[in-house]
């Protein structure tokens, strides 16, 4: 088929380069997840309350994340965020802002659900027992509502870790850009190319089937 | 801070040029990604462990790794395997299709797990033919659970096509992101470019969201 | 009417997990032509896997089934079950879950198999199915889909369902017990009505003032086995066996039987 010889020397080579991006990679993603995951709590409380002047804006908000490429919001946070809040942080602070208001979106809409689905039976308690709005947010809604939407969260904070190669376009040194410059530099792109998919692979796949059967062992025991 | 929002109409031409390519490019993968889907998603729920495994392995590949590095695999490296020459749209074609294709068929599978083992028992009872079964009875609703899962799968694949404009492709994204550089006015081109794909996704997810509250009215028991 | 056995039950076994769990211990019974046999029992105590036995949805570990003077089902020898599809086809069923097909109209439900296996000519069975719905006050929802349906409604359709197919033993598999109480009422009737016009049939269910009215034979099953039998008036006012005594006495508080 080819007379191309597999040369993973080159790769071996700039492995460490390589790791360098996906710990980029991986502090970009956690960030995200670790802002997004109460955010997005937050953010779906707003979008849920009967006043619409919260509501409609912040319902608008998710929209927006929602309905656009990820990769216009990115390049949107990284040339125009700066000129109007007159700020100029690295790049990477800009992929992050732009990861973290994204992943807080797609959070809301799984915690919007969730919430819905918390049997109104316990909102009507709290009020019996007489816990303030915020107590009763905090401490009956939100671990139920987490529960609930595990799943979707989970889902969202891998499919993170994916949408975060995008930063690299903006050029932020994350495995994908150091994927590519390797490729260029060797002119060995399947050897390249390929190990940065496996890396992304050997990271979302074990962690979404453990997941998966986490769930399901749950499901068993809540069923 | 001056705005100047002339040039978006200037440009208007050339971002609706962008977009039509953007549409047509969306268009072919998700038909393509949709037929392929349904075929791979038979592999996956047949009884041969061969098609189950090489099936498997594609779909959990193309689902667990970035759309980015496909795109920037099919680009960069078939045209090395293959010695032709591939074009970005072709590649970006292939690439795209193929994620459809993995998600779609995970859709599919979904469905028809979905049907419930009573229908069985009705088969059984009435003594129904396998055919009979497997045409007029799993397949029809199959589908019909699957739609509401696959038009939000293509929207989304509608937004991953932005993506090509980094193989150079003139999608509305490129075109976005050459005319902003060209006349360094990001603010007024770029949020042009996300209002019209946001003009185009958000009554598509509407639609999605209605479409899904009519079929489970329908379907539901 | 025949007192010739119509249906005899030998010995029927049954287990789950390969005879770790045991559900049916050696079930005998028999019924004539005119019987109409009701089964009473607490969950789990193998009511249901008996009936889904007899319609060959599983497959029994031991004993036999003869239904009509001719083997149904049994074991053999070398560990297989043998069920006759000829003799099956005689034998229609009603779940607890309705299972009509969500996606078919109720004239297209009740066609599907008389046209698919029968071989039935479309027309003709079209034609059935609309008296036989006419004759159960179904006639105006022939083109509904299930889902435009009440429980009972659902209910009655696939019983109809059943019918079309022309069954010589039903097996009605609590067919009430998901269905709103005021719903119970048009479906039972419907039962009654069948029974009346001499379909033999075995019926799974909690309602025990249904069963007195209906049944000519009562069967007692919990543990897998039958644990009491006899005519409906002699069981309900002196079951024998101190378990149905227990049974009976659980079931019926507070219920005007």
């Amino acid at each position: 088929m080819s007379d191309y010889h597999f040369d993973f020397f080159y790769v071996v080579h700039g492995f460490a380069r390589l790791m360098q991006g996906l710990v980029i990679s991986l502090e970009l993603t956690a960030t995200a997840i670790g802002i997004g995951t109460f955010s997005g709590f937050i953010l779906a409380l707003a979008t849920s309350s009967p006043n619409r002047l919260l509501s409609v804006p912040t319902r608008l908000f998710v929209e927006t994340f929602r309905c656009t490429p990820a990769l216009i919001q990115i390049v949107w946070f990284f040339y125009c965020f700066p000129m109007l809040a007159n700020v100029f942080w690295s790049p990477f602070t800009m992929g992050a802002i732009a990861l973290t208001l994204n992943l807080t979106a797609f959070n809301s809409e799984a915690y919007r659900a969730a919430i819905q689905s918390v049997p109104s039976a316990h909102r009507d308690a709290s009020v019996a027992l007489g816990l303030s709005k915020w107590t009763q947010a905090l401490h009956v809604v939100f671990p139920q509502a987490l529960r609930f939407a595990s799943p979707v969260l989970v889902s969202n904070a891998i499919g993170l870790f994916q949408q975060s190669s995008l930063v690299a376009v903006v050029s932020v040194e994350d495995l994908m850009y150091q994927g590519k410059i390797l490729a260029v530099e060797t002119y060995r792109p399947i050897e390249a190319f390929t190990t940065v998919a496996v890396i992304y692979f050997a990271l979302s796949f074990p962690i979404s089937q453990l997941a998966a059967r986490v769930e399901r062992h749950y499901a068993r025991l809540l069923a | 801070m001056n705005l100047s929002p002339s040039i978006i109409i200037e440009y208007l031409p050339a971002l609706m040029r962008g977009l039509r390519m953007t549409l047509l490019l969306s268009a072919i993968c998700i038909t393509t990604g949709l037929v392929l889907g349904f075929v791979v998603s038979l592999m996956r729920s047949g009884t041969s462990k061969i098609l189950y495994a090489c099936s498997t392995v594609f779909v959990e590949f193309f689902r667990g790794t970035p759309v980015l590095i496909q795109l920037f695999w099919m680009f960069f490296c078939l045209p090395v395997i293959l010695h032709i020459d591939i074009g970005a749209f072709l590649s970006a074609t292939i690439a795209l299709s193929l994620y459809m294709t993995a998600q779609a068929s995970e859709a599919f599978r979904a469905a028809l797990l979905s049907i419930g083992s009573e229908q069985k028992d009705a088969v059984m009872a009435l003594g129904l033919p396998r055919s009979t079964t497997l045409l007029h009875v799993i397949l029809p609703q199959a589908l019909i659970r699957a739609i509401p899962n696959l038009l939000s799968i293509s929207v989304s694949l509608f937004k991953e096509s932005a993506l090509v404009s980094t193989l150079g492709m003139t999608d509305l994204m490129f075109e976005g992101e050459t005319i902003s550089s060209a006349t360094a006015r990001p603010l007024e081109v770029l949020t042009t470019v996300g209002a019209i794909y946001f003009a185009v996704g958000f009554p598509l997810t509407q639609i999605v969201a209605l479409v899904e509250k009519r079929i489970l009215r329908r379907i539901a028991l | 009417m025949s007192a010739a056995p119509f249906l005899e039950i030998r010995d029927l076994r049954k287990s789950y997990s390969r005879g770790a769990i045991p559900v049916l211990n050696g079930i005998a019974d028999t019924m004539t032509k005119s019987d109409r046999l009701v089964i009473i029992g607490p969950s789990g105590g193998g009511k249901s896997t008996l009936l889904r036995c007899i319609m060959g949805l599983e497959l029994i570990d031991g004993g036999s089934i003869v239904l009509d003077g001719r083997n149904y089902i049994a074991r053999t020898d070398n560990g297989k079950t043998f069920i006759d599809r000829v003799l099956q086809r005689q034998v229609g069923m009603v779940f607890q879950h309705y299972t009509l097909f969500p996606h078919l109209t109720v004239l297209q439900n009740l066609i599907l198999a008389p046209v698919k296996r029968n071989r039935e000519r479309k027309s003709d069975a079209i034609g059935r199915a609309e008296t036989l719905l006419s004759r159960f006050g179904l006639a105006s929802k022939l083109r509904s889909y299930p889902s435009q349906l009440s429980g009972g409604q659902k209910q009655r359709v696939a019983i109809a369902r059943a019918l079309m197919l022309d069954p010589k033993l039903m097996l009605f598999d609590e067919v009430t017990s998901a269905l709103d109480p005021e719903l119970i009422a048009e479906v039972e009737a419907m039962i009654l009505g069948l029974a009346d016009g001499g379909m033999p049939m075995m019926i799974v269910t909690h309602d025990m003032g249904f069963a007195k009215n209906i049944a000519t034979k009562v069967l007692f099953c919990a543990d897998g086995t039958v644990m009491e039998s006899g005519d409906p008036q002699t069981f309900f006012a002196a079951p024998k066996a101190q378990r149905t005594q227990e049974f009976l006495a659980k079931i019926l508080r507070g219920t005007k039987v």
